[in-house]
């Protein structure tokens, strides 16, 4: 037996005979991971884009770290509906975007990992003694399961008329004709203070009547113009800021 | 091929070092996942999830050491991870899920699955073009030569040869020939990516 007697065996000629039964069984399982069709499968174009996105999200939920920018092709317009416990993954999972319009199952549920595992850390700043001495805030907000992509900053600043405050966030899919995001400001007993409406999350400056020291979460929630002005409860950024 | 800067990048985070590690074993770790998981929803999370997991502890990773049979050995206890949370939530009657359901598999992955998928799947990500589309429509089409040459428009003779060539090459990177070494048959050698960290000894016997 010779080497192209093994290549004629692997390739499925004819004239391939393998007499030794354990590297003929060698040889057969390499022909069986041949034919296997998910071995020569491309991963989905945007599988890129979310991997770098779940690794940045990561990367923002750590305490310290400041939230790196999401690829915007790593956002996906679909909502996640369901939500699965944080010990069922141990990494968060960014959907990711596909030409297809219907998600399967797992997909939504990967989306609904990313919230269930992404750590609600927000980081306060005080940053005293500036130029002008106002009293100013600065927190990381995170994303939820209903957009794992998105990702903010915000600034709180004190002014004489109220509170500033200055978010920037990504990863927030335009919303309008109807729908749009709104900011909050929530203290421990869970009393809600709106502090904006807006369409899309770049450079949104919000004013708040109520001290972040007392109500220290941020929250940002897609709502509908339906008259009602309870909090949807759907939430897509969350920032709690930690007193030191 | 990634530079020393490329890993220290990954470790803190850095998109752009993320993107160069993914764009250097993705494919790959996407390979084990798809070979290991039979479902490529499920692939796609696992790959994501193997990079976040390599993050997560790349703190503790020696750099001196390679970077693949790393990534391997945590996309494969990802994949049993998911496998099972997948089992877990087949809670519902048998006759109501669909038969190609990834719950489904009779058997989960094993830990000796998956290096051969990788090896497998580098050794052909390193066939010319012409050699692997011969490969794959012999092997996973499962058609003849004949049939070959009339889909890709070219003699059957040129068909023969090129699949000897191709398997020539596989049998050669995956440690199947006796009497030709790697050299001979030019293929690149891969110095950040040995076959396996840990083989089983069935894995040791196929990759050689």
């Amino acid at each position: 037996m010779n080497d192209d007697d093994r290549i004629a065996y692997l390739a499925g000629e004819p004239t391939g005979s393998i007499d030794d039964s354990d590297e003929r069984a060698d040889l057969d399982e390499l022909r069986a991971l041949l034919a296997d069709p998910g071995l020569w499968d491309e991963p989905a174009p945007g599988l890129e884009d979310a991997v770098v996105a779940a690794v940045s999200g990561a990367v923002g939920a750590r305490p310290g770290h400041t939230v790196a920018p999401m690829p915007p092709a790593a956002i996906s317009t679909a909502a996640p509906t369901t939500s699965i416990s944080p010990t069922e993954s141990s990494a968060s999972v960014i959907p990711i975007a596909r030409h297809r319009s219907r998600w399967t199952r797992s997909v939504v549920l990967m989306g609904a990992a990313a919230a269930a595992v992404i750590a609600v850390v927000a980081t306060m700043v005080v940053l005293t003694g500036g130029q002008d001495d106002r009293e100013t805030f600065s927190m990381v907000l995170e994303p939820t399961d209903a957009l794992p992509a998105a990702a903010g900053e915000a600034t709180l600043i004190k002014t004489d008329s109220g509170w500033q405050i200055e978010l920037d966030a990504t990863g927030l899919p335009r919303l309008d004709e109807g729908d749009f995001y709104q900011a909050w400001l929530r203290n421990e007993d869970g009393t809600l203070v709106p502090i904006g409406t807006f369409n899309e999350g770049a450079d949104v400056v919000l004013w708040a009547g109520v001290s972040p020291v007392l109500f220290p979460t941020l929250t940002v929630t897609r709502e509908t113009a339906d008259n009602v002005q309870d909090s949807s409860g759907d939430r897509v950024l969350v920032g709690t800021i930690t007193q030191d | 091929m990634l530079t020393v800067a490329d890993i220290d990048g990954f470790r803190r985070g850095d998109s752009d070092a993320v993107r160069q590690v993914y764009r250097e074993y993705g494919r790959l770790v996407y390979a084990v996942a798809r070979n290991m998981l039979a479902s490529k929803e499920l692939a796609e999370e696992a790959t994501q999830q193997t990079f976040v997991k390599a993050w997560q502890a790349a703190t503790s990773f020696d750099s001196s050491r390679a970077l693949g049979p790393w990534l391997t050995t945590i996309a494969r206890r990802t994949c049993i991870d998911l496998h099972r949370r997948e089992a877990r939530r087949s809670a519902v009657s048998i006759d109501d899920v669909a038969a190609a359901h990834p719950s489904l598999v009779t058997a989960g992955p094993d830990l000796d699955q998956g290096y051969d998928a990788w090896a497998v799947r580098q050794a052909i990500d390193e066939l010319p073009d012409d050699e692997r589309a011969v490969v794959r429509l012999q092997h996973v089409e499962g058609l003849s030569h004949v049939e070959i040459a009339e889909q890709l428009g070219v003699p059957v003779g040129t068909v023969k040869s090129r699949s000897f060539r191709a398997h020539r090459r596989l049998a050669a990177a995956l440690g199947h020939l006796r009497e030709h070494d790697r050299r001979r048959d030019h293929i690149p050698e891969q110095p950040f990516d040995p076959p396996s960290p840990e083989p089983s000894s069935d894995a040791r016997r196929t990759l050689g």
